[in-house]
């Protein structure tokens, strides 16, 4: 089960990387899948929210005493607090993008994405902080 | 006329978040009131601003602006703003 959720995850989290890139790329060329592709990343993002709670929820707590217990008790504190809220605004932006794409300001979109593309990144390398944290 | 304002749904919802999470850390007992109706406090903020980027997205789906302030540029700083204000709370919580 928790692996399933983790690459989960995994997965759907990459996808707020790669879809946002590949709306970007087209962005000019106003191809007819871009409003597709759009409201199919903010699903995602939504969707997102349900294997993010159950690791956050379910399995985070043993984690959370090793992270705190070792000498990386910031990961933690800071890392993963922060983490754990900026996600929260991970389907807020994307919502935002699609729907400037959906009601033609698709031109006003391209910082959306660019954010979404930016932050998604960063909770991926915050989770891999978090990780080392908990071995140390 | 438009359906959504989707930058004063945002706007409202990731400003309510940093206030949210700074209730919740500040002040136990709200933590705990988000615990007990939500069964996690998470699942609560998730839950309060996804309401009011819906609410706030709708009812404000006539305005354009805000104090003089448009809405396009109001939800970038608001998000961006909620953003930093999150982080920058977490790491004055640690060297508390």
């Amino acid at each position: 089960m928790r692996d399933f959720v983790l690459f989960a995850h995994i997965i759907l989290g990459l996808a707020l990387i790669a879809f946002p890139i590949l709306i970007l790329l087209y962005l000019n060329k106003r191809s007819k899948w871009l409003k597709p592709l759009s409201i199919i990343t903010a699903a995602i993002s939504w969707l997102l929210l349900l294997p993010s709670g159950k690791l956050y929820i379910t399995f985070y707590p043993a984690t959370k005493t090793l992270v705190k217990a070792g000498s990386w008790p910031w990961a933690h504190d800071v890392i993963m607090e922060t983490k754990e809220h900026w996600g929260l605004l991970l389907p807020v932006i994307a919502t935002v993008a699609a729907g400037l794409v959906f009601t033609g300001k698709a031109k006003d979109s391209k910082k959306w994405w660019v954010l979404l593309i930016i932050l998604s990144a960063l909770l991926g390398v915050m989770g891999r902080i978090i990780k080392i944290g908990a071995l140390k | 006329m438009a359906k959504f304002n989707f930058y004063l749904g945002a706007t409202a919802s990731s400003w309510l978040l940093a206030i949210l999470i700074i209730a919740a850390e500040l002040y136990g007992p709200f933590k705990n009131l988000l615990k007990s109706t939500f069964s996690h406090h998470w699942i609560g903020k998730g839950i309060i601003i996804t309401i009011v980027f819906l609410a706030f997205g709708f009812l404000l789906r006539n305005k354009e602006s805000i104090a003089n302030l448009s809405d396009k540029k109001l939800a970038w700083h608001s998000i961006l703003g909620s953003l930093i204000v999150i982080f920058l709370f977490y790491i004055m919580e640690f060297f508390k």
